[in-house]
């Protein structure tokens, strides 16, 4: 296929935490705002004045310093983090919106909290409490945490615009990016997308980390581009999968996988699009908070949801993805010393092929994926196997 | 076989007779030659002087061996249990062990110290065998899969969730942890038993790194070697993600009504209790439902008054052990009496045992006793201990003269409940419930970690034992700033790195000379009975 037009921008962009888009706003007065989790709705850090950055770490190589301080047994997404915090990576940074939703991450920050590491005056930051349900306890308590703990400090210490209006305004533009990656996202249930899971991975990575009214015209064009991009006449992929699992802001991972002959067409995992990219709908009469607080409880498929209609929702959700996108199998990824994940990939390997006659498989990845031979192996000979599969259904 | 030599003169005679009466005095006592080498097992039990090796006799090993029959009889009925015994390898594997746990547990101690912290020991024996016996009774698996009127008056729950919430229906429904004893009490006793449940739930492709509790836990729903007791389960994310995580894998065996009954992480917001309350009438809500039984506010009330004299006393403990140099309960009964007691939630042994050991604080209050004279230093133990090796203090005080005074877990639910009104009782409940061990300090905010410090001036401390529990991802992410900190303060630490119930990971002999390193090295010192500085007790129980 020919080159996306802005592709090798957007691959830029992503080279570094403060990239051009973000340096640019920070350069028109606009505060950056850091968080590393989905329940941290980055609509909130969007408000005129501010703009969400979704923590990363690239191009990170061994995190000595971060490993003396949180030991080399705890992820090495949060140490990466903390590394690039301790390297000054994150000094752009005017607050952190903390959530507690993972142990490791919530050291991170509480490390950015304690040692001071931010060397920016104005710099705070603040842990929201999320719940652990979806229930209508749950939305409100998350409501009141988002009031809390996000928007009365913007508006304290940051002097940012925190009224209904302002927040109809951000939602607004944030929609606008949802129906532009769901558009793009959308073409990948074709037979042969215009767009690759690569692509797709970098476009849906600099909607999270760089200013939203600074990446949406970026976005329109590529919309307008794909519309009319002819994909090749014989892609050079085998089938087509479903990539799931933990963190993963890391495209050339999807790179790997493609690069063993798997399409990836869907992408359920910490910043990826499936949920995520969903519009905010906001109903007659309610308050926008309201609406944002329930609407990111809902659509999230975390595993930290305990309730048991939702542990066994996760495993369909996943089964009508592979479904809905035409894939041939899954493959679910955890990074090294994620608890949440180590047990929903062990869950999911044994119950989609169980129960949802899904191949899949199971992988456990590093942040920094340094040694990639073992990797290739594992998807190639699941390429194989799928492959086998699909004839023998054939036949 | 060594031969027995009496000493040739007047002066060795006398002291043979000193001993034999009062028993040998620490440093002379040569412990570690009690053990058959690689077995932790005892040639022979260790004579204590006339006096305590006849209460030790009597009122340890006589006693406890009664009473674990007649609590099989009060609580169970010997056929069921020996069918029990049967099915589940957990029961057999740590019920005919216990006696050794005694042993190990109290070695080396005298007088008032052996008496209070054998009741201890006792009255968790006792809440144990209750429990089994409830479960055994309800037991499907064991009747033929009838669910019976037991079942159907037994609630199931995570061993993390307190037992306090069930008070309500205290007169109607059992209540029992699903892995306290099956997984934390038989580590404790025999700690071969739950390495087979971490070896099952890899087998299905779980990875090695997640926290072992939460695999031993998974586990025993694995191999199939849980008891089917109850209609419904409760399950929790207290203590941390690996809980939330293997919550998924139960209720996948189970299959059946599940309530998840959250605790708030950030549990020192104010806002959270309305939310965490919430949650617990929630539950309320569902027991109700589930049983057909109505919740009843007064037993609740009643049950938390009973409880309330339990922290009360707690609290005499603590000042005791704070202020003198009288406390005569050694370390591991303190750790486990006071997480057993507290998680489990009100039952009657526990005020029984309570004033017995009141009775034995006071008297060694009144008399200036010093229970444990070879004290060279008062150490307060940090973060969680290792199950396999629980009992690890006994060994440092005998070797080295390392006094536990307290621990991190002993420290957790400090508060008693007020029952004035059912708002501030709701208030305290949730915030109860949300300092429950290895939450208040280990995760759920890097703030209560480092009170650490307050508590040393406190208990007199000057030195810590630092539990590095290997795979706990909320300890493993301060270890830095708890380095900082005991650079920047002078203080003596000692990091124990473990993992938790798996001692194949760091074993004990592996821990004891750790600190045998810290204590030649950096110390300077020498220890007490050097015949305690190596041994091999791996295949020991």
């Amino acid at each position: 296929m020919r080159d996306l037009k802005h592709m090798i921008f957007f691959e830029n962009l992503l080279q570094e935490a403060n990239n051009d888009l973000v340096k640019q706003a920070r350069g028109e007065g606009k505060r950056a705002l850091g968080y590393t989790c989905y329940f941290m709705p980055e609509v909130l850090l969007d408000l005129p004045g501010c703009f969400s950055v979704r923590l990363r770490a690239p191009r990170s190589g061994s995190p000595d310093m971060a490993t003396y301080y949180m030991s080399n047994r705890t992820c090495h997404y949060g140490r990466a983090l903390l590394e690039r915090a301790l390297e000054g990576g994150f000094h752009f940074l005017d607050a952190n919106l903390a959530t507690e939703t993972c142990t490791v991450t919530c050291r991170f920050q509480e490390h950015l909290e304690r040692m001071g590491v931010i060397q920016n005056p104005v710099f705070f930051s603040t842990f929201t409490d999320v719940p652990f349900k979806k229930n209508e306890n749950s939305m409100v308590h998350y409501r009141k945490q988002l009031q809390a703990h996000v928007l009365d400090p913007l508006r304290e210490k940051l002097g940012v615009d925190t009224s209904d209006e302002a927040l109809l305004a951000a939602i607004e533009e944030h929609n606008e990016v949802c129906r532009l990656i769901t558009e793009i996202g959308e073409y990948r249930k074709l037979p042969n997308p215009p767009v690759t899971g690569y692509e797709f991975h970098v476009i849906q990575l600099v909607t999270l980390t760089c200013p939203k009214y600074l990446i949406l015209p970026y976005l329109r064009e590529t919309a307008e581009e794909l519309k009319t991009r002819e994909p090749d006449a014989k892609p050079p992929f085998r089938c087509r999968v479903v990539l799931a699992g933990a963190e993963n802001d890391d495209p050339a991972f999807t790179a790997l996988v493609e690069s063993c002959g798997a399409l990836v067409v869907a992408d359920r995992y910490c910043y990826g699009s499936l949920p995520g990219r969903e519009e905010i709908v906001v109903p007659e009469g309610q308050r926008p908070l309201d609406a944002v607080a329930r609407h990111y409880l809902q659509t999230s498929c975390c595993p930290r949801f305990m309730p048991q209609e939702q542990m066994r929702e996760r495993k369909k959700y996943l089964a009508d993805l592979v479904r809905a996108y035409h894939a041939d199998g899954l493959i679910v990824a955890s990074n090294k010393f994620c608890e949440y994940w180590s047990y929903e990939r062990t869950m999911d390997a044994l119950i989609l092929p169980r129960d949802y006659g899904i191949p899949t498989c199971s992988i456990e990845k590093e942040y920094v994926n340094a040694s990639t031979g073992q990797l290739r192996t594992r998807f190639q000979a699941f390429v194989e196997s799928v492959e086998i599969k699909k004839l023998q259904e054939a036949k | 076989m060594k031969k027995l030599r009496l000493p040739g003169n007047l002066r060795g005679l006398k002291k043979a007779a000193r001993d034999f009466w009062f028993g040998k005095p620490h440093g002379e006592r040569r412990l570690g030659e009690l053990y058959v080498d690689k077995t932790g097992l005892y040639k022979h039990r260790e004579w204590r002087g006339v006096k305590d090796t006849l209460y030790y006799f009597n009122n340890v090993w006589l006693y406890n061996y009664g009473a674990l029959v007649g609590d099989v009889v009060k609580y169970s009925d010997p056929v069921t249990f020996v069918r029990g015994l049967w099915r589940y390898r957990w029961i057999g594997q740590a019920y005919l062990p216990v006696l050794h746990w005694f042993d190990r547990g109290l070695e080396g101690l005298r007088g008032e110290a052996l008496r209070a912290s054998a009741w201890h020991y006792r009255a968790m024996v006792c809440v144990s065998v209750n429990q089994i016996g409830n479960l055994l009774k309800a037991d499907a698996k064991l009747h033929n899969g009838a669910h019976n009127d037991a079942w159907r008056h037994t609630v199931a729950h995570k061993e993390t969730v307190w037992g306090g919430v069930f008070y309500p229906w205290s007169d109607r429904l059992a209540h029992v942890p699903m892995e306290m004893i099956p997984y934390f009490i038989t580590c404790h006793v025999n700690n071969h038993v739950v390495l087979n449940y971490i070896d099952a739930v890899q087998g299905i492709g779980l990875p090695g790194d997640p926290c072992p509790m939460c695999q031993a836990e998974a586990g025993l729903f694995v191999l199939d070697d849980m008891p089917d007791y109850a209609p419904f389960v409760v399950t929790t994310n207290e203590a941390c993600d690996g809980s939330v995580a293997s919550a998924a894998i139960q209720d996948w065996f189970l299959d059946r009504p599940l309530f998840a009954l959250p605790q708030p992480m950030r549990f020192d917001d104010p806002l959270v209790q309305e939310h965490c309350a919430n949650e617990i009438r929630e539950l309320w809500k569902f027991v109700e439902e589930q049983t057909g039984l109505p919740f009843k506010w007064e037993l609740l009330k009643q049950n938390l008054e009973r409880q309330n004299e339990l922290q009360r006393f707690e609290w005499e403990k603590w000042d005791v052990a704070a202020r003198t140099f009288c406390y005569p309960i050694n370390s591991v009964a303190q750790a486990l009496y006071r997480i057993y007691q507290t998680q489990y939630g009100d039952h009657p042994i526990w005020h029984i045992t309570d004033r017995r050991v009141g009775k034995i604080m006071n008297r060694c209050v009144e008399k200036k006793i010093d229970a444990f004279p070879k004290t060279r230093h008062r150490v307060i133990a940090w973060s969680c201990a290792p199950l396999y090796y629980s009992h690890w203090c006994t060994w440092a005080y005998n070797c080295w003269g390392l006094n536990t005074v307290i621990n991190m877990d002993s420290l957790m639910f400090d508060m008693t409940i007020r029952t004035d009104t059912q708002e501030n009782c709701m208030l305290d409940m949730a915030r109860y419930h949300e300092w429950a061990p290895m939450r208040r300090m280990v995760v759920g905010g890097m703030h209560h970690i480092f009170e650490l410090w307050s508590y040393m001036e406190r208990f007199r401390c000057d030195m810590v034992m630092m539990y590095d529990q290997l795979q706990c991802k909320g300890m493993q992410g301060v270890v830095g700033l708890f380095e900082d900190e005991f650079r920047k303060r002078g203080v003596h630490a000692i990091w124990m790195p473990h993992a938790l119930p798996d001692k194949r990971t760091v074993s004990r002999t592996e821990i004891r000379r750790i600190v045998n390193d810290y204590m030649t090295t950096v110390m300077k010192e020498e220890p007490l009975d050097p015949s305690l500085l190596d041994f091999d007790d791996d295949m020991g129980w």
